[in-house]
C-alpha cells in the first residue's frame, strides 16, 4: 500500500511539498483523501480558500468535512451557514455517520445558524459588525482555529451596490487574517461558468481558490474539482474527478504520469493443460489478458477456468461482472463443472457485480480500486469490457479499463479482460475500445459451423515476450470445464 | 451580560396610545450606527412623543444579545412591541420607508 501511496504523490503534484512549504507557508490538511495531495499538503493555514461550483457540486460538504478532520485534529471550528437550518445540517451529517452534535457539545464545534429574516427591511447603509461581533464572542470561548462561512454570496447579496459588497468582504477579509483563522468559503456559481461573475473579485483576493462542478455527459455524472491557484504553494494542476459516497469526498487517485508498471512475473497457469502448452507455459503474472469472441464463444467458461485455478493453488481472484449477478454466473458455471461457491465461500474468489449504467466511471473506478485494496487479489477479471461503454461512452470506457489496468500492473496483478465481439470480422473489434496496445496476451474466441455443427477455436494473436502457437485449435466446454481438441 | 447594555427610558404620563418597543443594535461608535441612533430617536420624537422606549445594544459590548436575537449586521432594529415584531436593516435614512415598516404612518396619534 506504501507503494501505491508513493504513486499518487509523485502522479499528483510533482515538486510540491506536504506541511511545511519552502516559503514556510503552513498547511491545514482537509482530511479528505486525495484533496490534501492536490493541495501539496492541506490549506494554507491563516488564510481565506475560496470554493465555488454549481447547486450539488459538493462545496458544502467538503468543507464540513475539513471542519470535522480539524474538530478531530485539535483544531476547534465554526461553521456559519447563510442559507441552510443548523438542524437540517445535522440531520444530513448524522445519516453520513458523522456526529456533530457529539462535537459541539466538547466545544469542538460551533454551527452558527446566520440565515437573515427574509421579511427584514433594509432602509440605509450598514455593516457586518453584528456578526462579527458574535463571532469574535464564539472565537474566544472555543479557541477556534477553522471557521467555513458557507454561502458568502448570500450575505453580499443583502448589498444592492457592488461597492459595499467589495468594502465589506474586504473588512471581513481583514479581521479574518487578523485572527489568524484558517478560513473556507463558498460561493455558488451559475452551471457551465467557473467563475462567479459577479463576485470575480473574491477569487483574487482568497489565497487558494478551488472549483468543483458537476457535469452529465451521456446521462452519467461525473463531479470533478480543480484548483485554479494557490499563493506560495504548488499543487496538482489537473482536473480531478471525485465522488461523494455516505463517507464524504473522495478524489479519485489519479493516472500516475510515468508508466512504473512491474515486469511481468513468471508463468502461472490458464488452468487448462493444454492451453498452457499453447501460451509456452501459462499467462505471464502481472500482464494484461484479452479474451475476444462473439457471444456464447466460451469466454467467460475460459476465464473461470482459470479463476478457479488460481483459487485452488490458494491465490485470490476478484472477479467485476458487468454482465450478470454472482448467483447467476456461480449457477450458470455449474454448467461446464466449474463450482465457484466454495471459493467465494473460502474468500479465495470475490465476485461484485455492477449495472454499468448505474453511475459514472468515477464512481466504478472508485469502487473497483477499494475492492482491489480491499481483497487483494493477485488476479482481476473484468466480465466484459465491452459492457463498460454503458458507463457513459467509448472514452468513459477506456477512461476506466486504462487506469483500472495500469493500476493492476503497478501492483503486479494480472488482469484478464472480457472482450465479447458482435460478428464474425472480430480482427477489426478485437482492439476493443481502443485498449489492444496495452494488453500483452489476446486470446480469440469463435465458433465455425463445420460439418453442420459450430466447432469452437482459439488463437492466441499475440503474446508480448513469449513464444506462442500460431495455429487456431479446436477447443469443446465440456462438463468438466474446457477440453483442447489434439490437432 | 445585561449591564451592559445601555437603557434610554422615556415614558410619558400621558395616556392612551399605543407605547412603542424598540430594541436598536448598533456597532460603538460607527456611523451607520449614530446614524440609526439619531434616525430613530427623531422619528419617535416626532410622531409617539412620550409612548416609546429603546433598548440600544452594543454589540461590540454585548455579542451574547446579539447572538440571542439572532443579529448579523448593525445597524439592526427590532420593534418588540406593539407586535407584530418587525426588524429593519441600516442605519433608517429613508424616513418615509421607515415610518412605513414600523406602521408609524397617519393615525398613530
Amino acid at each position: 500500500m506504501a507503494t501505491a501511496k508513493r504513486r499518487g504523490q509523485r502522479g499528483v503534484a510533482a515538486g510540491t511539498r506536504t506541511g511545511k512549504g519552502r516559503k514556510g507557508l503552513s498547511k491545514v490538511p482537509t482530511g479528505i483523501a486525495g484533496l490534501d495531495l492536490v493541495l501539496g499538503g492541506g490549506l494554507p493555514a491563516g488564510r481565506v480558500t475560496l470554493i465555488h461550483g454549481g447547486a450539488g457540486s459538493g462545496k458544502s460538504i467538503m468543507s464540513l468535512q475539513c471542519l470535522l478532520h480539524g474538530a478531530g485534529a485539535g483544531k476547534p471550528g465554526i461553521l456559519i451557514m447563510f442559507e441552510e437550518r443548523a438542524a437540517a445540517v445535522r440531520q444530513n451529517a448524522w445519516s453520513r455517520g458523522w456526529d456533530l452534535t457529539r462535537l459541539e457539545k466538547k466545544n469542538k464545534l460551533y454551527l452558527m445558524d446566520a440565515r437573515l429574516d427574509p421579511e427584514a427591511v433594509i432602509s440605509g447603509d450598514f455593516s457586518i459588525k453584528g456578526i462579527l461581533a458574535v463571532l469574535d464572542h464564539r472565537i474566544k470561548a472555543m479557541r477556534a482555529k477553522l471557521i467555513v462561512i458557507d454561502a458568502v454570496d448570500a450575505l453580499l447579496h443583502l448589498y444592492d451596490n457592488p461597492m459595499r459588497e467589495r468594502h465589506e468582504l474586504y473588512v471581513l477579509h481583514e479581521w479574518l487574517l487578523d485572527r489568524g483563522l484558517t478560513t473556507l468559503m463558498t460561493v455558488k456559481t451559475i452551471p457551465q461558468e467557473e467563475a462567479p461573475s459577479r463576485y470575480a473579485f473574491l477569487d483574487f483576493m482568497a489565497d487558494c481558490v478551488i472549483h468543483v462542478d458537476q457535469r452529465v455527459t451521456a446521462q452519467i455524472a461525473t463531479r470533478r474539482l480543480r484548483v485554479i491557484k494557490y499563493r506560495g504553494s504548488g499543487y496538482g494542476r489537473n482536473e480531478y474527478p471525485f465522488i461523494i459516497d455516505e463517507s464524504g469526498i473522495n478524489i479519485i487517485p489519479i493516472t500516475s504520469n510515468i508508466l512504473q508498471h512491474r515486469p511481468p512475473g513468471p508463468k502461472v497457469s490458464s488452468g487448462q493443460a493444454r492451453l498452457d502448452d499453447v501460451l509456452a507455459g501459462g499467462y505471464k503474472r502481472g500482464t494484461s489478458i484479452l479474451l475476444a469472441g462473439t457471444a456464447g464463444a466460451g469466454k467467460t467458461t475460459l476465464a473461470c477456468v482459470f479463476t478457479r485455478a488460481a483459487c485452488l493453488r490458494g491465490e485470490r481472484v476478484l472477479y467485476l461482472n458487468f454482465e450478470e449477478s454472482a448467483e447467476s454466473m456461480v449457477s450458470n458455471m455449474l454448467s461446464p463443472g466449474l463450482t465457484l461457491q466454495p471459493l467465494i465461500k473460502a474468500g479465495t474468489l470475490a465476485v461484485r457485480s455492477y449495472l454499468p449504467e448505474a453511475m459514472g466511471v468515477e464512481e466504478h473506478l472508485f469502487h473497483a480500486l477499494k475492492d482491489l485494496d480491499e481483497f487483494q487479489p493477485q488476479h482481476v477479471v473484468v466480465d466484459a469490457i465491452s459492457a463498460c461503454k454503458r458507463m457513459g461512452s467509448e472514452q468513459a470506457a477506456f477512461e476506466y479499463l486504462m487506469r483500472l489496468l495500469n493500476v493492476c500492473k503497478e501492483r503486479g496483478i494480472t488482469c484478464i479482460y472480457i472482450n465479447q465481439t458482435s460478428g464474425l470480422e472480430i480482427a477489426q473489434e478485437i482492439s476493443g475500445i481502443g485498449i489492444s496496445s496495452l494488453i500483452d496476451t489476446i486470446i480469440l474466441l469463435r465458433q465455425l459451423p463445420i460439418g453442420g455443427a459450430m466447432t469452437r477455436q482459439l488463437i492466441v494473436m499475440k503474446s508480448r515476450g513469449s513464444k506462442h502457437s500460431e495455429q487456431f485449435h479446436e477447443f469443446r466446454i465440456t462438463d468438466r470445464g474446457i477440453d483442447l481438441v489434439k490437432a | 451580560m445585561m449591564k451592559a447594555r445601555k437603557r434610554e427610558r422615556r415614558r410619558s404620563a400621558k395616556p392612551g396610545g399605543e407605547s412603542y418597543v424598540f430594541r436598536l443594535f448598533v456597532a460603538g461608535n460607527e456611523s451607520n450606527s449614530s446614524q440609526a441612533r439619531a434616525n430613530l430617536a427623531r422619528l419617535c420624537e416626532e410622531h409617539i412623543k412620550g409612548r416609546y422606549k429603546i433598548d440600544a445594544v452594543d454589540v461590540l459590548k454585548d455579542a451574547a444579545a446579539a447572538h440571542k436575537n439572532k443579529v448579523l449586521v448593525t445597524p439592526t432594529l427590532i420593534l418588540v412591541k406593539p407586535l407584530p415584531k418587525v426588524t429593519l436593516l441600516g442605519n433608517l435614512n429613508d424616513t418615509r420607508q421607515v415610518l412605513a415598516a414600523l406602521r408609524l404612518t397617519g393615525d398613530e396619534g
